[in-house]
């Protein structure tokens, strides 16, 4: 076990972090000297509402890819819990209590439906969870094509809300990435994740329930994908079928950004935390210095390869 | 076409989500030459394929010399094809194309569809190379198990390389009948056919572990996704209807051979 101790610390002051960290110095830096309204806590507060979303199903993604998978499924998933929960409110908006949890219920459970596909059909996650996302995605579209629902006003409120200049929803998704990370990095379960991730066979030979842990992570990947879509209803008040979709692959940039290596068991949260901060406020520069979204895209595809260029050389030496 | 391509990829162990993008960009390439005559359907081919190779290349060599994991290489080609075509069409489609080009896509010889021919053409030269030749057996070995292809003095990364390279050509080829049949270029031309390359092949039984499959049944793959969107559209089922059931049998047929070959 010393030597997965050992690997623990070493991952927490992983030299990743500290290059994403410099990173983020510097783009803050750069953003201060090229746009005089970039480092203004109005533009702050802003930056950290619109990655609220995208670092929810990012995270859900991260403890997927620790364990050596990949869920495709997130964005149709995140869009389908938007439709349910806007329709479901407009319906009864009173039932607010009922309709959030149920949301994050049928999410989890479709979450921990497609680890379960994984292992009982022994299919690779890529292929899984991409059939799973078509299916959602039909099904989703079946019942509704356009955006539509609403919702009541105080779930509204909450996405706005700000406690001493900092928005609300930001907070809880810092606790909640915190919750994780200790979870992860402390916590039996949180570790096998780990374990299965780095060896699935040698993680069965140690006695670890490695079909129900697959399934956990996958479940959890549902949880966050179905918080994402509370998230995203409360600020658009619609239940859009599409909105999800650029989600999938997006979720993935900031986790292997942050250092989780696709093939599983290195990585965590902290990174993709750091990962997300770096994507959301790098295409909030590029848009304050009025670079077209097209440019966005090519230098979003350079910062993938790039990272994952210097995490894989790191590993190699 | 370019499952013929994404199947040289898959035998590999990779996988290549740059297919669909590169297919619009070398369609939005083939318009940059504005030609009105047929004089030009040469040139425009000889600028898509070695466009296409290069991006290959580039692929290939992130895989092969970079470690980087093909899912993530591929991606991040896919995103920086997306944002240099944009930036250069404005996002606006184009239609200037010669003559020449709808002829490639929808005219017939002796009855027979010429794409369809061209295609047949394709598989069959690939099938050889694949099937018959020491390069398509190196690239088994290499798929099935590289260090044992490397220790019998087979170059995995030249053969990966290789195969990325063809990969992005026959997506090029693809892109350009693509846009023939279609007439004008969005942006968007041929999105969609990454997913659809993949999961045509796997439906042909090309294994995504790599080293197993076959590339005449990776293009029965594509006959019968064909089929099945076509037969879901007959039977007057919404077009929803069509991404449940190819859901299903994306997981199903995937599981089918898991099983068979377990």
């Amino acid at each position: 076990m010393s030597a997965v101790v050992a690997e623990f610390r070493r991952n927490r002051l992983s030299l990743s972090y500290v290059i994403v960290v410099a990173l983020l110095i510097l783009l803050v830096v750069a953003g201060g000297f090229l746009s005089d309204r970039f480092l203004t806590w109005r533009n702050f507060g802003n930056l950290f509402q619109q990655l609220v979303v995208l670092g929810m199903v990012s995270l859900g993604q991260t403890f997927v890819v620790l364990l050596g998978g990949i869920d495709l499924a997130v964005g149709s998933l995140v869009s389908a819990s938007t439709v349910f929960i806007a329709h479901f409110l407009e319906w009864r908006p009173d039932l607010l209590w009922l309709a959030l949890p149920l949301a994050l219920v049928a999410a989890t459970a479709i979450g921990a439906l497609n680890g379960l596909l994984t292992i009982v059909l022994r299919v690779h996650p890529l292929i899984v969870t991409l059939g799973m996302s078509s299916i959602i995605f039909g099904g989703t579209l079946m019942y509704n094509k356009e955006p539509g629902g609403s919702v009541p006003r105080g779930l509204a409120d909450f996405s706005y809300a700000k406690l001493w200049g900092t928005p609300v929803t930001a907070i809880v998704l810092v606790a909640i990435f915190a919750l994780a990370g200790l979870w992860l990095q402390r916590s039996r379960s949180g570790r096998s994740i780990y374990f299965v991730g780095g060896d699935r066979e040698a993680a069965r030979l140690n006695g670890l329930p490695v079909n129900r842990i697959v399934v956990m992570a996958y479940a959890l990947s549902g949880l966050c994908a179905g918080l994402a879509a509370i998230f995203l209803t409360a600020r658009t008040g619609v239940g859009d079928p599409r909105i999800g979709a650029a989600l999938t692959l997006q979720s993935i940039t900031p986790v292997v950004v942050g250092g989780t290596v696709l093939a599983g068991g290195r990585g965590g949260v902290l990174g993709t935390l750091l990962g997300v901060l770096l994507v959301t406020m790098l295409n909030n520069l590029l848009n304050f210095l009025n670079v077209s979204s097209y440019y966005q895209w090519v230098i979003q595809g350079l910062i993938i390869i790039i990272a994952v260029s210097i995490h894989t050389t790191k590993r190699r030496q | 076409m370019v499952v013929v391509g994404q199947t040289f990829v898959i035998l590999v162990r990779g996988l290549d989500l740059s297919v669909a993008s590169l297919m619009a960009t070398v369609a939005v390439l083939a318009t940059a030459f504005k030609a009105t005559t047929n004089d030009a359907i040469p040139m425009i081919f000889v600028a898509a394929i070695a466009f296409s190779a290069v991006v290959g290349l580039v692929n290939g060599w992130l895989v092969a010399r970079r470690n980087v994991s093909p899912f993530l290489a591929t991606l991040a080609m896919m995103i920086i094809l997306q944002g240099v075509r944009f930036a250069y069409t404005g996002g606006a489609p184009i239609s200037t194309l010669p003559p020449g080009m709808g002829f490639l896509a929808s005219g017939r010889i002796l009855g027979i569809p010429v794409n369809l021919i061209t295609l047949a053409l394709l598989a069959i030269i690939f099938g050889v190379v694949l099937h018959r030749s020491r390069l398509g057996r190196e690239i088994f070995m290499v798929g099935s198990n590289p260090k044992a292809a490397f220790l019998n003095g087979v170059a995995p990364d030249r053969v990966i390389i290789f195969c990325y390279v063809i990969c992005s050509v026959c997506a090029g080829i693809g892109g350009l009948f693509l846009l023939g049949y279609v007439g004008t270029v969005s942006n968007w031309v041929g999105q969609g056919y990454e997913l659809d390359s993949i999961v045509a092949a796997v439906m042909g039984g090309v294994a995504l572990t790599g080293g197993r499959g076959n590339i005449f049944a990776a293009l029965l793959g594509v006959a019968v996704l064909v089929v099945i969107n076509n037969l879901v559209l007959l039977l007057g089922f919404p077009i929803e209807m069509q991404l449940i059931i190819k859901g299903i049998i994306i997981i199903g047929a995937a599981a089918f051979y898991r099983t068979r070959l377990a």
